[in-house]
């Protein structure tokens, strides 16, 4: 059964090394290799479940060396709740690139990049070993610098020249925290060093390593004030990229790495929590006034995805099972409807040609499907009921109250009063009224009218209608039936802390 | 169609359905899905109070005299708003899902008034929110930023609402809401209870959550005006506030928090009703009383002694129900002379006469004249107020000579309404000859309109027995002696002798004669409208101040915050040079910062 762990890994790469080899030559082969994976990936994902419920923790040998000496993969309730996550939005990414990268020239390197990326996500993802996620991380964001500058005009070079220095510093610094533990330790496997900490006591130095993984993987999570690279790197991307970058990426890169070790391999402290509860209501506050004052549709996507990743980061912070539970849920939430998002950018630019909300207008009547899965998605993190963010905000909320912490959830719930309103101001501006209505620029310009105006082709349809079922019934998967063997066991293998090197070494038997 | 849960249900699908059928099935439907609504209503109206646990979750939905009768008057409200409609919208394009929305919300509201569950009752109540949002959407282009306003205002309200939701529940440990009765004795309770108010506020319309009414008044179509901001919100709102008061709290007479809501009350009936003195737009002018009747209601509640409770929640009924006609009538005049500008209109009584009549009923309803519905509630509320007196407040007197006072001018201003509209000479908007709205239209108007005199004149005999009395806690004890009945019969008597007084005295001597000026005709323009003398109110340099500064949106807590908000904005954005060395000095500050405090931490 642990055999399924690598093929997350394996799966991508080869699919890359596919399209890279053939993909170039025959027409219709990288949309066919990069479907095919990842909808591997996707049922790869929804059994590891299953497995994990049945096994509890399935830890896989790389090359059949015994930890600590030889490299481990580790999949426990969390993983395979990363896994659905990263892989769905990955798949319904790909059925949307079918149509939507026809415009650009050279698909499969599209595709390799893409699934070289996932590989690095997946990677990241299962690995338990510090300095094979390093490597991971590294290939995820090397192949996201190509792919945010993949137009290749002047505005997205800039952006992934940005996104590259800084977040090399990031890496850099993630890298130097990895060598502290090193020496301290003398291991690099997660939960041997789990281990080793409780055994040798933490000591300053978690106090330290501490601080460079949070500005390390924080930046990779654009955690305020680490963010300025996201508002740029985001939009610039092409639409189905965008979607994966702020659904998933900062998702697995970020917010994953942070709660895997401090959670597990550190053993959050009471410093951490409050550090990380300002770095929470700090990103949640300031993206969310950002993306307020923005006319450009991604790019206010992107500022709201900084404020909704400070939700998250506040729910770990917390760090009760309800927090955790609530940061969780409202992580695949968000990676749903903020993916949604995107894609529905991708289908404006598609038929408008144009990013500026001001130009728009009155688009519901021309794109109903368009219009209605992004009113259903911006419902949806505006947290308004029934829709799946509602619920994750509550549970945050009611978290922060639990906790004692009425201050945070009074911030928290203003944020939310804040984001609906921009979302507002984006359905008013793009989708309500009739497209005459803004047909004047700011500067007063005649733009042309939105009269040929039609609903994108097929593959960019059934992505965006899946992922609003999604966001519609979403609430549903914190019942108790539900959410046993996904929410539950993630947030178990969260509150499980440092026991986790206990059941990693336990799971070596099986 | 007695289980709530099929009840809910049903019309939820029936609304899917609904947006699926061919445009013009869809009235009838909707109409008959709205039907049995009333039907199922009525069936639960009749139960005894019951709480039922539902899919295992004990305590899900209740019924109990509060929400059984607020229950059917939700449908009674659905049924009249999509006949009145099925006139009203006939000859609109991009009208949308419009029946579905409707059934919609009347499902989402069925569900919030039965939710015990108060997680339950928050999910519908944000839904209630959304189709609020979308029916105002659809009055097209000028309607959207209303709508944008109203949501932001409304669906906000929810976000603080769930916060004082988690102090109840971490309080308790429970989120049913028959089971809780909490004392306002520590900070706590009071953010929780000031959290909650703010949700029922926003969605009444009480001051200074009240800024969407007016704004969607001008744009959305006149049906969603009725239907949901006039009525359906307001008895929405008030009944959560009479939860809040006498169910999940409980507030004490003449304690702080009652003072806070009296305080917030008497402003909203005197700013509203000035706001509507200086209006001159028909629909505006109705939406600023639509904030300022509402202030009656929380007084009656805030006083926290059962007559003032029954008091608040029968001038919450018959508020629905005059303002549901008198903003019915508003749209009878609006198809039929396409304009509602006060200025434009004039002297349609003629033409449409039992628009007229219903208008004039209900003006008086609102405006409290026996023997009108209106009188009794006020009435009532008026004598929770000296109360309070007697109870030891020393504030009480100037509670009631506010609501005294607005409701003077409540009636000084449907003067100029009436007038403006209805009667003196025809104006330019209304020079051809109008006729009277069909069938579907005036027969809603109609039966609002009976209500309010039928209210009015057996208010004992029947709502106050069936509806208000049962859903109140406590005795209630009257402390003056109104008959309306006998009343009813002076005043018609009074009416009588002072018709016959007036034939028998006219009738010899009555001669029109033509204003005379000078042997010129009066052009239409000129002529003496309804608003005119109005107008010297904002003359008074003091009033002419303040409406001034309520033109600028500075008593508009939105647009405050809106300001304040992008004011902290641009500073932001002003950081976000797009230099990447800056962006770099900002990590490397902040990990700085961080080593800095955790430096500290070692000690």
């Amino acid at each position: 059964m642990h055999n399924i762990i690598p093929i997350f890994v394996i799966i991508p790469l080869a699919g890359a090394f596919l399209t890279s080899l053939i993909g170039k030559k025959v027409k219709g082969v990288p949309d066919m290799l990069g479907n095919l994976s990842t909808a591997c990936l996707l049922i790869a994902s929804l059994l590891s479940i299953s497995f994990v419920s049945k096994c509890g923790v399935l830890v896989y040998k790389v090359g059949a060396w015994v930890p600590p000496i030889g490299i481990t993969m580790v999949m426990d309730g969390f993983t395979s709740f990363m896994l659905v996550t990263v892989n769905l939005v990955a798949f319904l990414v790909t059925v949307y690139s079918v149509n939507y990268m026809e415009k650009f020239t050279s698909k499969w390197t599209f595709y390799t990049l893409f699934l070289l990326m996932l590989a690095g996500m997946n990677g990241v993802i299962v690995t338990g070993d510090m300095f094979n996620l390093f490597v991971f991380m590294e290939i995820a964001s090397v192949a996201s610098y190509a792919l945010v500058a993949f137009g290749t005009e002047e505005e997205e070079l800039e952006a992934s020249f940005k996104y590259l220095i800084m977040s090399t510093v990031g890496s850099l610094f993630v890298l130097l925290g990895i060598v502290f533990m090193y020496s301290y330790t003398s291991t690099l496997n997660m939960a041997d060093m789990a281990a080793v900490l409780t055994q040798k006591g933490a000591g300053n130095i978690t106090l330290f390593t501490g601080v460079l993984f949070l500005m390390g993987f924080g930046l990779k999570a654009a955690i305020v004030p680490f963010h300025a690279w996201l508002p740029d790197a985001h939009p610039s991307a092409p639409a189905p990229i965008s979607a994966m970058l702020s659904g998933v990426l900062i998702k697995s890169l970020g917010i994953y790495t942070i709660a895997r070790i401090f959670y597990n391999v550190f053993g959050m402290g009471a410093k951490f929590t409050e550090v990380l509860l300002i770095f929470g209501a700090l990103s949640m506050v300031v993206g969310a006034l950002l993306a307020s004052g923005q006319w450009d549709f991604k790019r206010l996507l992107a500022y709201s995805s900084i404020s909704q990743i400070g939700y998250i980061i506040l729910g770990l912070a917390i760090g009760t099972p309800l927090a955790i539970l609530g940061a969780l849920f409202h992580l695949f939430n968000h990676s749903v409807f903020k993916s949604l998002l995107f894609l529905n950018s991708g289908a404006l630019e598609y038929a408008t040609g144009t990013r500026d909300m001001r130009l728009m207008g009155g688009l519901k009547e021309k794109m109903p499907v368009t219009g209605r899965t992004s009113f259903i998605a911006s419902m949806s993190i505006a947290g308004v009921p029934p829709f799946n963010g509602f619920f994750s905000k509550l549970i945050i909320i009611f978290a922060a109250v639990q906790a004692g912490y009425i201050g945070y959830a009074f911030l928290a719930a203003l944020v939310s009063v804040v984001t609906l309103a921009y979302f507002a101001t984006v359905q008013k501006n793009v989708f309500f009224g009739s497209p005459s209505g803004a047909l004047t620029a700011s500067d007063g310009k005649v733009t042309k009218k939105w009269d040929d105006i039609k609903e994108p082709p097929v593959f960019m349809k059934v992505p965006v209608i899946i992922l609003a079922i999604i966001c519609i019934f979403g609430g549903l998967l914190i019942a108790p039936r539900f959410s046993q063997n996904f929410l539950k066991a993630a947030t178990d293998a969260l509150m499980a802390g440092k026991d986790y090197a206990a059941t990693v070494f336990g799971g070596l038997g099986l | 169609m007695n289980n709530p849960v099929t009840l809910i249900s049903v019309t939820f699908m029936a609304s899917v359905i609904c947006a699926f059928l061919p445009r013009k099935i869809k009235p009838v439907f909707a109409l008959v899905v709205s039907a049995f609504v009333l039907f199922g209503s009525i069936e639960i109206f009749r139960m005894n109070p019951v709480i039922w646990s539902i899919y295992g979750i004990p305590g899900l939905l209740r019924v109990d005299s509060l929400s059984a009768f607020v229950l059917i008057f939700i449908a009674f409200f659905g049924v009249l708003a999509i006949l009145y409609s099925a006139g009203f919208m006939k000859d609109r394009i991009n009208i949308g899902n419009y029946y579905a929305y409707i059934l919609a919300t009347i499902a989402g509201s069925i569900g919030a008034v039965l939710a015990n569950n108060i997680l339950l009752f928050m999910v519908f109540w944000g839904f209630l929110g959304i189709t609020l949002y979308l029916l105002i959407g659809i009055g097209g282009d000028g309607a959207k930023d209303a709508a944008k306003k109203t949501f932001i205002i409304v669906g906000g309200s929810d976000a603080i609402m769930l916060v004082g939701v988690a102090i109840l529940w971490r309080a308790t440990g429970s989120f049913r809401m028959d089971e809780y009765a909490l004392l306002l004795n520590n900070g706590s309770m009071v953010i929780a209870f000031v959290c909650l108010l703010v949700g029922a506020f926003a969605k009444g319309g009480v001051m200074p959550l009240h800024t969407w009414i007016p704004d969607s008044a001008k744009a959305a179509p006149v049906p969603v005006m009725a239907f949901l901001p006039a009525s359906l919100d307001k008895l929405l709102g008030i009944y959560f506030l009479a939860r809040i008061v006498c169910g999940i709290f409980v507030v004490v007479p003449n304690s702080g928090l009652s003072l806070l809501l009296l305080i917030t009350g008497s402003f909203t009936i005197i700013a509203g009703v000035m706001m509507a003195l200086v209006q001159h737009d028909m629909k505006r002018l109705l939406s600023y009383h639509a904030v300022s009747q509402v202030g009656y209601m929380v007084v009656g509640i805030g006083t926290a002694n059962p007559i003032g409770i029954a008091g608040g929640l029968f001038h919450m009924l018959n508020n629905a129900i005059y303002k549901n006609a008198l903003f019915l009538s508003a749209g009878a005049v609006e198809k039929k002379t396409g304009t509602t500008q006060l200025d434009k209109l004039g002297g349609i009584a003629h033409f449409m006469p039992i628009t007229f009549l219903c208008c004039l009923i209900s003006s008086l309803a609102i405006s409290g004249i026996p023997p009108f519905n209106g009188f009794v509630s006020k009435w009532m509320i008026y004598q929770s107020i000296i109360d309070l007196g007697k109870d030891g407040g020393r504030l009480w007197i100037i509670w009631l000579a506010t609501a005294m006072f607005g409701s003077a001018l409540t009636l000084a201003s449907f003067m100029k309404l009436l007038h403006a509209v209805f009667l003196g000479q025809q104006g330019a908007g209304s020079d051809r000859q109008v006729k009277e709205v069909p069938a579907s239209m005036w027969v809603p108007m109609g039966i609002l309109a009976v209500l309010c005199i039928v209210f009015g004149v057996f208010a004992f005999g029947i709502p106050l027995k069936y509806f208000i009395i049962p859903a109140v806690f406590g005795d209630i004890s009257y402390a003056g002696l109104w008959q309306p009945g006998s009343a009813t019969i002076f005043i018609i008597a009074g009416l009588a002798v002072g018709a016959a007084i007036y034939l028998l005295g006219t009738i010899k001597t009555a001669r029109t004669a033509e204003p005379f000026i000078g042997g010129e005709v009066l052009p239409v323009e000129e002529r003496p409208t309804g608003t005119e003398f109005y107008n010297t109110i904002a003359d008074i340099p003091i009033f002419g101040k303040i409406y001034g500064m309520a033109g600028e949106g500075l008593f508009d807590i939105y647009q405050l915050c809106r300001r304040f908000i992008f004011s902290v904005t641009r500073v932001l954005q002003y950081l976000h040079n797009g230099v990447l060395s800056t962006y770099i000095t900002w990590c490397l500050i902040g990990m700085l910062v961080l080593f800095i405090f955790m430096l500290r931490c070692m000690g």
